[in-house]
């Protein structure tokens, strides 16, 4: 575990000493507070448009960084060769995989703590409240979302030696689940056969990364979502981080690194 | 004397890009073993099969057949890369990184404690003489200072075999300096070396035994003084053994 | 001849400026520009008019408090929301009927809900200024929407008692919409249940009848019932005011255009029935 934390530590310092997420953060910023600057109606009390908009910066934020960050570890460590020196140390490359995705992970969790709290204080400061619970629920559902994200970009970046490459089919795949993930059941009845079958077999068996959208219970102050259905998603989301984990490390395990 | 590294029947192929030709074989039956506390030289001219053979013993390729093994253990295991250090010809290491953060970074994977760390990467620094630069991220570093952030980082396990690929290309006469005093210092230690490298004049001078490679094949190993027996020198012994003469100038 | 490369910079900025003030004043011409001169309606065009119906929608999630059906959701489910079981769950079909989720169709389905919003409610107690920065944009970049107005209005003066902005705002519809008998319609409300101004209210209201009146026999037909609304309003505003002869000539006008004239006769009768006691009354006083 020690190695694999070692590798996650690396990617982490790579992560804050490069301008992505500064840039990413000082953007949403910047977005929310001329969100929030505006007059409607001089009714001071508006709150939830800003909530809407510096909820939806914050998920292109994390998506930005989880996937722009996760598809160049692998590639760029073969094309600067520091692969080499890596794995000519007692390290497997089942623990190379594990350590970049903990990186990842744990970059981007550090991320979205950061934009959390810049959220906390922009709409705090208005409405006067902290549901930190539903914060939390919010929080932690988007970073097992990306968990999968991270997963399946890893994954990804194994088959597909360009780091753009792999972004622009992940970001498809992802805005993709998101946006019709929930309605592709109803879209396979609207259609003849064989397509209804194959949309069908999809809807089942993809990942469904809208269920860890909790932003309209955040705008809209609704409930807590229940705990064991937030405690049933977080094991969805393992069980599917490890699928794609291990579907990247029988590709990486037998890849011949010197072409 | 104990084996610590060794090749039997290994076979290493690779698909080929050239047009009617399904795969290359860029090592064939090589068998091989290097003692402990050796220094032993892996010669061959360009494209005869090293870098191969070093790539399946550092885990990078997978032999077609064959077995490779360092410490009596097969290659394909990580446990088997414990005790080794590694320099490449090329030195590329993460460039946002400080030495120092690089050099504790390895240090974790090979599973040192914090003391033996704190300990050994000072030394290392001053074998180095990066002590002034440690702090300073490797991007910033010119191309002799990333080489010997590449040595340091091949010795901060203290490890028992040494696989150095070129050591001293690109090195000016001070760095192949260092580099000889190093290799002699671990050779003095009871260490192991296995390297590669075109500098015939520095092989001489440091190794005890010498392999050639020619095509993949295992061509002549033995002591430097036996393989160029019958030849002026190492490199004209090279030259016959691979099967090219030097032309005398018109 | 060797030319200075800051001497030519010079020359070509030079050039620059004096071309581009030569051409602003003519490229205003070039371009359709839209009533709107906001910078959406310069950057996206036609298209501005997406963006304001899909601002407009979203005002209303803002209102349902985000439980509203995605487009995939209304396909072929329409009728089975009814108007009159919107709002109320009377008995449970009018649950299943509100309900656009429907039953559950698959596990996937029934999961997933535990992450939507289901619960079906109105925003209130002030809560509606949620809505009015979709309004406003919707506003913003269709400026010939009048429905934007209308609804925004509605609900500055009705739940937020804000009515100084919602005259505003419709006087801005106003001003993008001249003469528009929607927007005189609701300003006339305004002026009538907010403000209590029954003389501007019945003026407004007026002026709506005659650009009512003014348009096209097909343009009339398709907005026959603002002027069912404009003529009703204008009855009940003149019997609030004791006109009862006038308040049947708008009942009377109301009944040609509206899809229920049997409950306006009955209004009408009864206004009949005050206006004739009080014609039966006025000659005793006299003697």
């Amino acid at each position: 575990m020690n190695k694999i934390f070692a590798l996650a530590g690396v990617v982490i310092k790579e992560l804050y000493r490069r301008k992505d997420f500064y840039v990413l953060f000082v953007l949403t910023a910047l977005l929310t507070v001329a969100a929030g600057a505006v007059n409607f109606f001089h009714d001071d009390k508006i709150i939830r448009y800003v909530k809407d908009i510096c909820l939806l910066l914050i998920w292109v934020s994390a998506l930005v960084i989880a996937i722009v960050t996760t598809a160049r570890q692998i590639p760029a460590e073969r094309e600067a060769r520091t692969i080499f020196p890596l794995l000519a140390k007692p390290v497997s490359r089942g623990q190379v995989i594990a350590g970049k995705f903990l990186g990842c992970w744990l970059a981007t969790g550090v991320a979205l703590l950061v934009f959390y709290f810049f959220f906390a204080i922009i709409t705090g400061s208005r409405e006067h409240i902290w549901p930190w619970a539903v914060y939390f629920q919010a929080a932690w559902m988007q970073w097992f979302m990306l968990a999968i994200v991270i997963a399946l970009v890893v994954l990804g970046s194994i088959y597909f030696a360009a780091p753009s490459s792999t972004s622009t089919i992940s970001f498809i795949v992802v805005v993709g689940i998101l946006g019709i993930g929930s309605h592709l059941k109803i879209i396979a009845l609207q259609q003849p056969e064989p397509m209804q079958f194959i949309l069908t077999v999809i809807y089942f068996v993809m990942p469904h990364l809208e269920w860890f959208d909790l932003r309209d219970f955040v705008v809209y102050d609704q409930s807590l979502v229940s705990w064991p259905a937030l405690i049933v998603a977080t094991v969805y989301a393992a069980v599917w981080t490890g699928i794609f984990l291990l579907l990247a490390w029988l590709g990486f395990r037998r890849k011949n690194l010197t072409t | 004397m104990s084996v610590i590294l060794k090749t039997e029947k290994l076979r290493v192929e690779f698909k080929s890009s050239e047009f009617r030709q399904a795969v290359k074989i860029a090592v064939q039956g090589l068998d091989l073993e290097v003692n402990a506390g050796e220094v032993f030289g892996f010669l061959g001219p360009n494209g005869a099969g090293k870098t191969t053979t070093m790539n399946v013993l550092l885990g990078f390729v997978p032999p077609t057949s064959g077995t490779a093994s360092l410490f009596g253990i097969d290659v394909r295991q990580p446990i088997a890369r414990q005790r080794i250090g590694y320099l490449p010809e090329l030195t590329y290491y993460y460039k946002f990184l400080t030495a120092d953060e690089l050099l504790r970074f390895y240090a974790k994977i090979f599973g040192l404690t914090r003391a033996e760390t704190d300990q050994r990467i000072p030394d290392l620094l001053k074998l180095v003489e990066l002590e002034h630069a440690a702090k300073r991220p490797i991007k910033s570093y010119s191309k002799g200072m990333q080489q010997r952030v590449g040595l340091a980082q091949a010795l901060i396990n203290n490890p028992d075999l040494l696989v150095l690929d070129e050591p001293t290309s690109g090195l000016d006469p001070l760095g192949r300096m260092k580099v000889r005093e190093i290799i002699q210092r671990l050779k003095n230690e009871g260490k192991t070396v296995f390297f590669s490298s075109h500098e015939l004049g520095e092989v001489e001078t440091v190794c005890d035994r010498v392999a050639i490679v020619h095509q993949g094949e295992l061509k002549t190993v033995g002591s430097v003084a036996d393989v160029s027996a019958g030849s002026a020198n190492l490199e004209q012994a090279f030259l016959k053994i691979v099967g090219a003469q030097s032309q005398p100038l018109p | 001849m060797k030319i200075s490369p800051l001497l030519a910079l010079t020359a070509l900025v030079a050039i620059a400026f004096t071309l581009a003030s030569g051409l602003v004043t003519q490229a205003d011409g070039w371009s359709r520009s839209t009533k709107s001169d906001n910078i959406f309606g310069m950057m996206f065009g036609d298209g501005r008019k997406l963006f304001a119906n899909q601002f407009f929608t979203e005002a209303d999630v803002y209102f349902h408090s985000g439980y509203y059906p995605s487009i995939f959701d209304r396909s072929g489910r329409d009728s089975e929301i009814t108007e009159t079981s919107h709002g109320h769950t009377d008995s449970p079909d009018d649950e299943i009927k509100e309900d656009f989720f429907g039953r559950t169709k698959d596990w996937v389905d029934a999961f997933g809900r535990n992450f939507r919003v289901t619960k079906h409610t109105h925003l209130e107690s002030g809560n509606e200024r949620e809505i009015l920065p979709w309004l406003r944009l919707a506003a913003d970049l269709d400026p010939q929407k009048t429905e934007t107005y209308t609804v925004g209005a509605f609900f500055l003066w009705d739940h937020l008692h804000k009515s100084g902005e919602a005259e505003a705002f419709l006087r801005e519809g106003l001003r993008n919409n001249p003469d528009n008998c929607e927007i005189l319609f609701a300003l006339g409300r305004l002026y009538n249940e907010s403000t209590h101004d029954t003389v501007r209210a019945r003026n407004v209201w007026e002026l709506g009848v005659k650009k009512f009146l003014l348009l096209p026999p097909d343009e009339q037909k398709e907005n026959k019932i603002v002027f069912d609304e404009l003529s009703v309003n204008l009855a009940r505003l003149e019997d609030q005011a004791g006109n009862y002869g006038a308040a049947i000539n708008w009942f009377h006008a109301a009944q040609k255009v509206s899809p229920d004239p049997g409950a306006l006769q009955q209004q009408i009768d009864v206004i009949q029935k005050k206006l004739d006691a009080l014609i039966h009354v006025a000659p005793q006083k006299l003697y």
